[in-house]
């Protein structure tokens, strides 16, 4: 199996110009993009082959299928990666339509050269559209971009420009030489190496630097925010790129058949093009491609088969089909037709990846700890550029933040230097991860201002405040569940590495990055003792090692401030004094690190300085000793328990 | 009512979220009319042991019995009827509704029963946090915190419980205030037979009412003893406390 | 008056009768919405087939109030059947999930009314004729039936939801579901009594203004889209909203079609849509909240 699928890979290298070869990373994706090689020479072969074999009518029929792929694809990326929906995916079909359609009569531009101008006029408009609409979450989206798409509709068949309702007829069909390549065997095989080139684009983008934040932010959107990903202009990225694809489709209709009208637009044909991509499957670029040939076959069967049992049917009565099999699909077949194939091929013989299960606390705790010797405070991962040793990193003044009538933090000021750590402490609902919200810019405050690295960041966005290296785990475990331990690690480097959607999609400049990517990533892996389960989904591990995965992933975004939110928790004693030898070794490196614990003792033991907040207030500041000794914290911390003022004797 | 069965009776509960386990085999018994403190450090798994018990996370192997009749898996919705009321972290009041209404969903689950009984729960209620008397109409997300808690309790007992569970009724309260409350269900501790299972932070607070504790670590029970025995077991405040407490205490 | 001033108050009355049939469909999307977070893309051809079913039912013989009301029930009934066979077994699904299923949900439906009933329109006969006149405003009787069964409506179900255990409840379980389920409430109950709710208030929407729009297969989009634009006004959380939301929908899109372009008369409706969502994400009469970050 192996090695056919290898030999497989060859095949496909050798037909597309050796253009994709693999990129580094974990066994299981260099399996995945064997697979998927060998999924493209199939495809090749087939392509190839398919017109020679099949009758004229079936290559027809095979002709809009692979039309409606593009489209698809395009809406299976922005679903999949993306996670956004849009219910107006034929309006952009129909705006490449009508844009190759007006060009080809209107200005006797040829179909090559109009099919070019109208992917551009689309995802220029698509920019234009996405901009307001995609800062919209889940239903309103969905209802914006349907909205959308009517809004075409009705343009088009109102505008005398656009030809009204009859639409606009005799555009050219493709021709080379003055040599029409009209027959539905060339048609194929133009219409279908354009699908496999956007197939390969597609798969390319979804494996690389883009895919990889996308699916960071599909997990945990803020967590990935605060590692710098800037998910509102990768949105927007995605979102013009798979209408610049539904504009492909939509110049390959106009020049396949000739004419064009609004109904390129109409929300049937959006949600013809949407069940293409769910019932493929979204997890795999291969779904919309799957989806298309099934959906396109359904509807010809549908249409020969149901005025045989219904006589007087007319009208697009085939929709009965796509409703019924999108509502069974979601419920029954939530991967689509690609991941329950890639059950099916699974299910004889064992599971190939056992499930790691570590015990509670199995870990030996960040190797990086240096000697065991407690005193080992060499320094860990100094930065070059970072600000002189005593350099106030994060400076706080006035922070203010309330919910309704809720003042959740009051006038705070705090200051963390370089090399220094500061403990931050307080009962349970004192704010201080409040606190931390706004610092990371996850929300914004009342009043005040907050000062990283000299900028002011108050009210930025949480991938700006990265950007001004600050980096941050959470309490309640913000983990990208559906990545590895090291996947995880590699979003960290996302604001270290630059490779854009174009450059994704090529994947050949991407290479030498992401080989850099995956390295850094498992040198920070082995720094926090987690090379055994470097591989594993980190949604396996314990909440313990989980919280380290949370660090590894912070320090792989080289900040100069680090912001911890009860690291200790969950992990064994061992583990603890490893994680605190760190925590030293980084300080010593410059690291100014701001940390909220529950373990007083580690941050009394650990901290410069202590910060101590009782309902939004900032109640003391000081030396760890002096803190312990404040009256007022003894109260704020023992609990509401009048009569006793310590904890000495027994109640 | 038997004296032989518990009200609550937990063997090898084990639970957890996706693919992380939080509760390893845990066990625990609270005997009518008894108040049960669970105190542990963040993360321990008090809640969850809660939300298992009251059907809102489904176990994964043990059981739960209600009055020696076995209740796991039963969904949440279903055991209100059954004896049990939940007083969930952080309140969760109907933040639109009145006071009043508030305390009448309590009973949801008698609604086919006498309403004589719970007229009297809801004289018993009003007796015991008469600031909600004085706010019956007003809408329950406008009361402050503490009132709130007093009502999340009040609507508890709305439902007639024979086990009461009661999941951090400290949270992010002013220190007379918890007093205010504490003090409430010290008499609800002594009124009869009603059992509760107290999960605090506050363990000062809790020990001091309770009749029993026990201490969660990691999911499974680290001791269990009077409030006495566990606040001189230096165990516990090394899981619970973390160690420095008695150092910032000194 | 002069001819300006009654063409005016005309197309405003027109657009009320409209905008009563949007704001019903928009309660709708509340409904289901407050309880199951789920928007109920379907919500159209609720009265879609509402109306086809009480136009078949007159056909049969019935006399038109019974046959309207037999119409409004079987609907009812009819989205507790959708919600238990396609919204229930997907329980915890994504948002994007839902709006497949319903989605799907919504084309099956309209899908099987053009089989059974064809591509044409058709329309229930006003529920009294004539014409009525005030001061030169001209205006349908089938209009005042509009507005009347839509103030019916919306009282009945304000006083289902204010005053009844079982509205309480659904009450509870849409602003508190985890405390709604410790106190005994069913959460699958109420799922499938929104969708009851639901149903009915779409069903008196389509019935009422069958006369007056010419109820075909496809209508149910259109009317769909309109009543969550109209929800959407409202910020999708308040009944009153919801109705308001649709008055002024109806009084926009007829002002709008007879003053700019009656051509553009449906794309006005998703302009308003678009600007809308972007700009008060909290809907015009609802509060704006902080947009969260989060």
């Amino acid at each position: 199996m192996n090695d056919a699928a290898e030999t497989a890979d060859a095949l496909a290298e050798d037909s597309s110009g050796g253009g994709m070869r693999m990129t580094t990373g974990g066994a299981a994706q260099r399996r995945r993009l064997l697979r998927d090689s060998a999924g493209l020479a199939v495809l090749i072969a087939g392509v190839v082959a398919f017109p020679l074999l099949a009758s004229p009518q079936l290559v027809f029929v095979a002709v809009f299928a692979g039309v409606f792929a593009l489209a698809a694809l395009g809406l299976s990326l922005l679903l999949g990666l993306a996670g956004q929906i849009s219910l107006g995916q034929a309006g952009f079909l129909a705006i490449g339509a009508y844009t190759s359609a007006i060009l080809t009569t209107r200005y006797e531009q040829n179909a090559l050269l109009a099919s070019v101008v109208a992917v551009a006029v689309t995802m220029v408009a698509a920019a234009a559209v996405g901009t307001p609409i995609l800062r919209l979450r889940g239903h309103y989206l969905a209802l914006a971009t349907l909205g959308f798409g009517i809004i075409v509709a009705v343009v088009a068949n109102q505008w005398d420009f656009t030809g009204g309702q009859s639409g606009i007829f005799g555009i050219r069909k493709v021709e080379f030489n003055g040599r029409l390549y009209d027959s539905p065997r060339e048609q194929f095989w133009l219409v279908w190496s354009v699908v496999v080139g956007a197939l390969i684009l597609a798969r390319n983008l979804a494996s690389g630097r883009v895919g990889r934040a996308l699916g960071a932010v599909n997990d945990s959107e803020v967590a990935a925010e605060t590692l710098g990903v800037d998910t509102f202009r990768l949105r927007v990225q995605v979102f013009v790129l798979s209408a610049g694809l539904a504009a492909i489709a939509g110049s390959c209709y106009a020049h396949l058949v000739g004419v064009v009208n609004a109904q390129a637009a109409s929300f049937l044909l959006s949600v013809e093009l949407l069940l293409m991509a769910v019932v493929g499957g979204l997890a795999s670029v291969w779904g919309a491609i799957v989806g298309a040939i099934f959906v396109r076959g359904l509807s010809e069967a549908l249409t020969t088969y149901i005025p045989r049992v219904i006589p007087g049917a007319s009208g697009e009565y085939q929709l009965i089909g796509f409703g019924i099999v999108l509502v069974l699909a979601v419920i029954y077949l939530p991967g689509g037709f690609v991941s329950a194939g890639a059950r099916l091929a699974r299910l004889p013989g064992a599971r190939r990846r056992p499930r790691t299960t570590v015990p509670d606390g199995g870990g030996e705790g960040p190797t990086a700890a240096g000697d065991e010797a407690a005193g080992d405070t060499s320094p860990l991962l100094p930065r070059e550029g970072r600000p002189a040793p005593g350099t106030a990193v994060l400076v706080v003044r006035g922070l203010e933040l309330h919910f309704g009538g809720v003042r959740a933090v009051q006038s705070v000021d705090l200051e963390v230097r370089t090399g220094e750590i500061v403990g931050l402490i307080g009962p349970n609902g004192a704010g201080k991860t409040t606190l931390f919200n706004v610092v990371s810019g996850v929300l914004p405050p009342t009043a005040g201002t907050v000062e990283v690295g000299g900028a002011r960041v108050e009210g930025r966005r949480p991938h700006a405040v990265a950007a001004a290296r600050a980096a941050r785990t959470f309490q309640n475990l913000e983990i990208f569940s559906s990545m590895t331990v090291v996947g995880n690690v590699a979003v960290g480097r996302h604001l270290r590495s630059r490779a854009g959607v174009v450059a994704g999609a090529l994947a050949l400049p991407a290479r030498a990055e992401e080989h850099a990517i995956d390295a850094e990533a498992r040198r920070l892996v082995e720094l926090l003792g987690l090379g055994d389960v470097a591989d594993s989904p980190a949604a396996d591990l314990p909440f313990g090692r989980q919280r380290l995965v949370e660090i590894a992933r912070a320090l792989a975004t080289e900040p100069d401030l680090l912001l911890l939110d009860e690291p200790m928790a969950g992990l064994s004693a061992f583990e603890r004094a490893a994680l605190a030898r760190l925590l030293r070794r980084l300080r010593a490196g410059g690291m100014a690190i701001l940390l909220v614990e529950h373990d007083i003792e580690a941050v009394m033991a650990l901290a410069d300085r202590v910060a101590v907040l009782d309902d939004g207030h900032r109640i003391a500041y000081g030396a760890p000793s002096e803190v312990s000794d404040d009256p007022a914290v003894i109260e704020a911390y023992l609990g509401a328990d009048a009569e006793q003022t310590t904890l000495g004797g027994p109640a | 009512m038997t004296q032989a069965a518990p009200r609550l009776t937990v063997e090898g509960l084990s639970a957890g979220y996706g693919r992380i386990e939080v509760l390893h085999g845990l066990g625990l018994a609270v005997a009518p009319g008894e108040l049960l403190a669970v105190v542990g450090a963040n993360g321990a798994g008090k809640t969850t042991l809660l939300r298992v018990i009251s059907g809102l996370l489904p176990a994964r192997a043990g059981r739960v019995l209600l009055d020696g009749r076995a209740v796991t898996g039963m969904a949440a919705e279903k055991l209100a009827s059954a004896g049990l009321a939940h007083v969930p972290e952080n309140r969760l009041v109907f933040p639109g509704m009145s006071v009043a209404d508030n305390l009448s969903l309590g009973a949801y689950a008698r609604r086919r029963g006498s309403g004589e009984a719970v007229e009297r729960d809801r004289r018993f209620v009003l007796d015991l946090f008469p600031r909600l008397a004085d706010r019956l109409a007003q809408p329950a997300g406008t009361l402050s915190g503490g009132e709130q808690q007093m009502l999340a309790i009040g609507r508890g007992l709305m439902a007639g419980p024979k086990l009461l569970l009661l999941d951090e009724p400290s949270l992010g309260l002013a220190p007379k205030l918890v007093s205010e409350i504490f003090a409430v269900l010290g008499r609800l501790r002594d009124q009869g037979d009603l059992g509760i299972v107290l999960v605090e932070q506050n363990a000062r607070a809790a020990l001091r009412i309770a009749d029993r504790a026990i201490v969660l670590d990691r999911g499974q029970v680290l001791l269990q003893g009077t409030p006495k025995a566990l606040l001189d077991d230096s165990r516990v405040q090394a899981a619970y406390l973390g160690r420095g407490y008695t150092e910032v205490a000194r | 008056m002069t001819a300006g001033v009654i063409d005016f108050l005309q197309l405003t009355v027109a657009g009320l009768s409209a905008g009563s049939a949007y704001g019903l469909v928009a309660v709708g999307f509340v409904t289901i919405h407050s309880v199951t977070g789920i928007i109920n893309l379907a919500q159209g051809e609720f009265a879609m087939v509402a109306a086809f079913v009480a136009i078949a039912l007159l056909a049969a013989g019935l006399p038109l109030p019974i046959a309207g009301l037999l119409a409004v029930l079987v609907v009812a009934l009819g989205a507790a059947v959708v919600e238990r066979v396609a919204i229930a077994p997907a329980a915890g699904s994504s948002v994007v999930a839902y709006i497949m299923l319903t989605l799907g949900v919504s084309i099956t439906l309209k899908a099987s009314v053009l089989l059974i009933e064809g591509p044409q329109s058709k329309a229930l006969p006003a529920f009294t004729g004539g014409i009525l006149s005030f001061g030169g405003v001209l205006v349908r009787p089938q209009d005042l039936w509009i507005l009347a069964a839509t103030l019916v409506a919306a009282l009945g179900l304000y006083a289902f939801l204010e005053r009844t255990v079982t509205g309480k409840a659904f009450r509870a379980c849409a602003e508190q579901p985890t405390a709604a389920r410790l106190v005994g409430v069913s959460p699958a109950r109420m799922s499938t009594l929104s969708f009851v709710l639901a149903g009915t208030v779409g069903a008196v929407a389509g019935v009422v203004s069958s006369p007056v729009i010419q109820t075909d297969w496809n209508i149910g989009l259109f009317l769909g889209l309109k009543g969550f634009v109209a929800a959407s006004l409202g910020g999708l959380a308040s009944i009153p909203a919801a109705i308001a939301g649709g008055l002024l929908l109806g009084v926009v899109e007829s002002l709008g079609a007879f003053y700019v372009s009656s051509g553009l008369r449906d794309a006005i409706a998703f302009f308003v849509l678009i600007v809308v969502l972007v700009a008060r994400p909290g809907g015009v009469f609802g509060r704006t909240q902080a947009a969260a970050r989060v």
